[in-house]
């Protein structure tokens, strides 16, 4: 597979901190790679720096075979940014925004013309490309945000959050361009919070924690190396005694009538005190780990809360 | 790259109703404002400046009410003197700024205007309020209404230089207020980087294969092209509303005038520089612009000022620009000659304002 984007020992540093230490990471032609982690974690000071919007403090970045710091221009017009704030001009029209942002990557006259027309396509918003943004949903200008990426076609579309704070109709139909665009050969680089998000469209992912990739591969891969040996425990019995049950067996977490164990327990002094409570024990069994479980397991703090 | 950021940029302008308040609106209220405040008889001054006056006593009559005129408009203080001469010696001499000669034949109506004898070179900055303000007093005494008639003809002291165009009080207000105002493009320039910040379409521009030299280039012209179409407008309002002459050359005034909007313009990026907020860049920038302002003698000319304010006015842009601009529509027949000092300090102030802009300004903030 040809590598669109490939980060070598990418750093950045502001003053003494190190904001991202020393990333390496290569994203495939026609890949949807999943960038995950909290605020802070070093996501979008990645992003800057393989966008060529930011310096990076070491290492290089590599767009389409180009060099961001060497052949800046050529690795710059290879990507299409949608960055996490709604980034279009309220007091344009659609048409006028991303006739603009054509323009700014070199395309003119009829070429721009359907360019523009076929972003407007991607986003929905023909019918309404010559009234003006602002009045517009947060939704609708969403998917005016990822058409002003995509205008010129960019090899790399790089999207940062890009569904914050839509509704649902709209994230399903930013979901479907996506898949459209990978499908049509354009490689993908999604941030997201929303770990539902990357697990449903990335093929790969990345988790990012304190400025360093902590774990990357597919969703099994991850899960097989990083989701633990978690146990569920079904049980049988009335409130109080699950309950009851809950509040005996050691690091358990009650889910329901479920038992939720990360660490598997000693299991006959276990079992002796679910029994004590009154409870029984219906089904006992590994638990899938998602990709909530695996950053979990590997920076020790849930996504949310980070 | 330049062609559509000045297009989108006057396509936001256009939408943005506060450009026009603040670039258009506001100034022509000061302009109108100001002008009629220093035409009217009301006026307090602080200290009445000395005027030597000589009048033959065969025009007696017409010359009594010029006399009290001056006197009673507490600006001036008139000092009667036995002759011609003597009015052209105290001035020449610099015992007084200013004097007055109507002669027998003294009868504007019939294009026989009086003497109004000015150290002519001076700097127009003290001599074109002078002339303004002592043109619009004597022309309402003699004709009881407006300063339209030609009733002085500013005549040097010594005779050697060249005599300047008559004046009205918007030869003062106009410039002062155009100035002032044009100097605000600075704020709508800087506020136009902090939005382009907050609302992130700033990132997407420096993530375009575009050099950042050419995006601040393409981000800033929009606003020089605005800001000299502003003075402009002001300028030709001024002349056609308010009846303020052009003496001077109109090619050194367009030069003049594009100077004051890069230099605004130019301020406009050290203001984004050192601000972070679009809160920030209003209350810096606002204060700043106006000080600069008043300081510069946009508001009070710096003629009313104490010598030490004066001197002061011409660190910055608006003092040099006002010295211009007063030369160019006061004196008659001034050229780029006569104002290349302050079309230097201008181009020079851009320049300066410029260089620690781009030093300063953060691409990546």
């Amino acid at each position: 597979m040809t590598a669109v984007l490939e980060l070598v020992g990418l750093g950045k540093d502001y003053g003494a901190r190190g904001a991202v230490k020393s990333l390496d990471l290569t994203v495939s032609r026609g890949e949807i790679f999943g960038l995950l982690g909290p605020n802070g974690a070093g996501k979008t000071t990645t992003i800057s720096m393989a966008c060529g919007i930011v310096a990076p403090s070491r290492g290089t970045a590599r767009i389409a075979g180009h060099d961001i710091a060497a052949e800046s221009f050529a690795a710059r017009r290879a990507i299409g940014l949608v960055p996490q704030e709604l980034a279009i001009y309220d007091d344009l029209t659609p048409r006028q925004n991303l006739t603009f942002f054509g323009e700014l990557y070199g395309l003119r006259g009829a070429e721009l013309a359907r360019r523009v027309d076929w972003a407007l396509g991607v986003a929905e918003l023909g019918e309404r490309a010559d009234e003006l943004v602002k009045p517009f949903s947060g939704g609708m200008k969403r998917r005016l945000n990822l058409a002003a990426g995509l205008v010129h076609q960019p090899t790399l579309l790089v999207c940062d959050e890009p569904t914050v704070g839509v509704d649902p109709q709209s994230r399903r139909h930013i979901f479907d361009a996506i898949r459209a665009l990978r499908d049509g050969g354009t490689t993908i680089l999604y941030t997201s919070h929303y770990m539902e998000e990357v697990e449903e469209l990335c093929d790969r992912v990345a988790i990012m924690d304190a400025g360093a990739v902590v774990a990357s591969g597919t969703l099994a891969e991850l899960q097989a190396q990083h989701g633990g040996g978690g146990l569920e425990i079904e049980l049988e019995g009335d409130e109080a005694a699950i309950a009851a049950a809950a509040a005996a067996v050691t690091g358990a977490v009650r889910d329901g009538a479920t038992l939720c164990l990360e660490v598997r327990p000693t299991w006959a002094p276990a079992i002796a005190a679910i029994e004590a409570t009154g409870a029984r024990i219906k089904r006992l069994g590994s638990r899938r780990a998602d990709l909530e479980t695996v950053f979990l397991g590997l920076t020790g703090n849930r996504l949310r809360d980070a | 790259m330049l062609i559509p950021t000045l297009k989108k940029e006057l396509q936001l302008l256009r939408r943005d109703p506060r450009v026009v308040i603040r670039l258009m609106v506001l100034p022509l209220a000061f302009i109108t404002l100001f002008g009629f405040v220093f035409n009217s008889e009301d006026r307090k001054a602080a200290h009445a400046r000395p005027v030597a006056l000589w009048a033959d006593p065969a025009v007696a009559a017409r010359t009594a009410p010029i006399a009290a005129a001056l006197d009673g408009s507490k600006l001036f203080e008139v000092v009667a003197v036995a002759s011609e001469a003597e009015v052209k010696r105290r001035v020449a001499s610099g015992a007084l700024d200013v004097g007055i000669v109507l002669g027998a034949d003294f009868d504007p109506a019939h294009g026989r205007p009086g003497k109004l004898v000015i150290d002519t070179g001076a700097s127009p900055q003290t001599t074109g309020p002078l002339i303004g303000s002592i043109s619009a007093l004597v022309g309402r005494a003699y004709e009881g209404r407006g300063p339209s008639p030609v009733v002085l003809v500013p005549t040097p002291a010594d005779a050697t230089r060249a005599s300047i165009e008559n004046a009205s009080s918007f030869q003062i207000t106009v410039p002062g207020n155009a100035v002032l105002f044009g100097f605000f493009i600075a704020l709508t320039c800087a506020l136009s980087f902090a939005e382009e910040r907050r609302t992130g379409t700033w990132r997407r521009l420096l993530a375009a294969p575009v050099p950042r030299w050419k995006l601040l280039v393409a981000k800033m012209l929009p606003y020089a092209a605005l800001g000299t179409a502003q003075v402009g407008i002001l300028f030709l309002v001024g002349a056609l509303g308010f009846g303020m002459k052009i003496g001077g050359s109109i090619p050194a005034l367009i030069v003049l005038t594009i100077g004051v909007a890069c230099c605004a313009t130019a301020l406009g990026l050290v203001i984004a520089a050192f601000s972070s907020t679009e809160k920030q860049i209003s209350s810096l920038g606002s204060v700043l612009i106006l000080i600069m302002g008043l300081v510069g003698g946009c508001m009070v000319p710096r003629l009313l000022m104490p010598h030490l304010i004066q001197q002061i006015g011409l660190a910055v842009p608006h003092g040099w620009a006002l010295d211009g601009y007063y030369t160019l529509l006061v004196q008659r027949g001034s050229g780029f000659a006569d104002v290349a000092r302050p079309i230097a300090a201008v181009y020079g102030f851009a320049l300066a304002f410029a260089i620690v802009g781009v030093r300063r300004f953060r691409f990546d903030r």
